[in-house]
């Protein structure tokens, strides 16, 4: 094993978890989350060398993670389209809107609410339920998400505090149904 | 308030969740997928790059020149003139 070799193996064994957690939030799928931490890997072998250090190791490895998980979002849009004769979705993450992904590292007591926390995020705009992953589940500062998503903090701010917003009142209209059928 | 509360706890349904890993043969793939790619070199990139160019170039020569005929008859009468004589000017 040369030294590159070894490099790469050190920065899989520091950052693999990282990669395939987000993977995992942002998917809800198992085999999704592992086939973009393979992809994602794999960009990070090749473009290391061009990596030019204007922005942390870590913020460079999640723009690529998330940019892949975009990708794997659009792919399986745009199979739904045309599966459904070609009429548009009306959102990227519209086909992920009815998850039923169980999370491994959540507590059992807390499965079905997950459930539906996951399943109302994905129906929010996708900067916004990036900046709420980012922040609520990865535990990122703003300073962080905003060197990540490439935007100001207060435009951050602004994209966290919408999604909460979004989110409650979602939330709420699921609250109804959820008393209907107790 | 049993509404907020309810929400509340959906929102907070992640907290002090475990980290996921993911399988133990997935860096042995990884290591697979690396070892098959072949990136192509950028002297073969830049070569067909420039085969390209000469092509599209090449291209635009002949469609010129078959949008210009009359230059080239003009050419034609000058050079069977010259050759004639060997001379640009009649000697008289």
């Amino acid at each position: 094993m040369n030294a590159s070799e070894q490099d790469f193996q050190n920065l899989y064994h520091q950052y693999h978890i990282l990669v395939y957690n987000l993977a995992l939030h942002y998917l809800q799928n198992i085999e999704e989350a592992e086939e973009i931490t393979q992809d994602v890997f794999v960009q990070i072998y090749h473009s290391l060398e061009q990596f030019e250090q204007k922005s942390s190791l870590k913020t460079w490895i999640y723009r690529i993670t998330l940019n892949k998980c975009h990708d794997l979002i659009k792919h399986k849009n745009s199979r739904k389209r045309w599966f459904i004769f070609g009429t548009k979705s009306q959102s990227e993450t519209d086909y992920l809107n009815h998850s039923n992904f169980e999370h491994p590292g959540i507590l059992l007591e807390n499965q079905e609410q997950a459930k539906i926390l996951y399943a109302t995020i994905n129906t929010l705009p996708d900067n916004q339920k990036t900046a709420f992953v980012l922040s609520k589940i990865e535990g990122l500062s703003n300073p962080e998400i905003a060197e990540v998503m490439n935007l100001s903090i207060s435009a951050i701010e602004s994209l966290i505090f919408r999604a909460k917003a979004s989110l409650q009142q979602k939330l709420s209209e699921k609250f109804t149904e959820y008393r209907k059928k107790k | 308030m049993e509404s907020q509360d309810w929400i509340n706890s959906v929102l907070n349904s992640t907290n002090g969740h475990q980290k996921a890993v993911p399988r133990k043969d997935l860096f042995m793939q990884i290591q697979a997928r690396v070892a098959d790619y072949e990136p192509i070199s950028t002297k073969i990139l830049w070569l067909a790059a420039a085969s390209l160019l000469l092509l599209i170039g090449l291209n635009f020569r002949t469609l010129w020149h078959s949008q210009h005929p009359t230059k080239s008859a003009v050419v034609q009468v000058m050079a069977a003139d010259v050759n004639k004589s060997n001379q640009l000017y009649s000697h008289e």
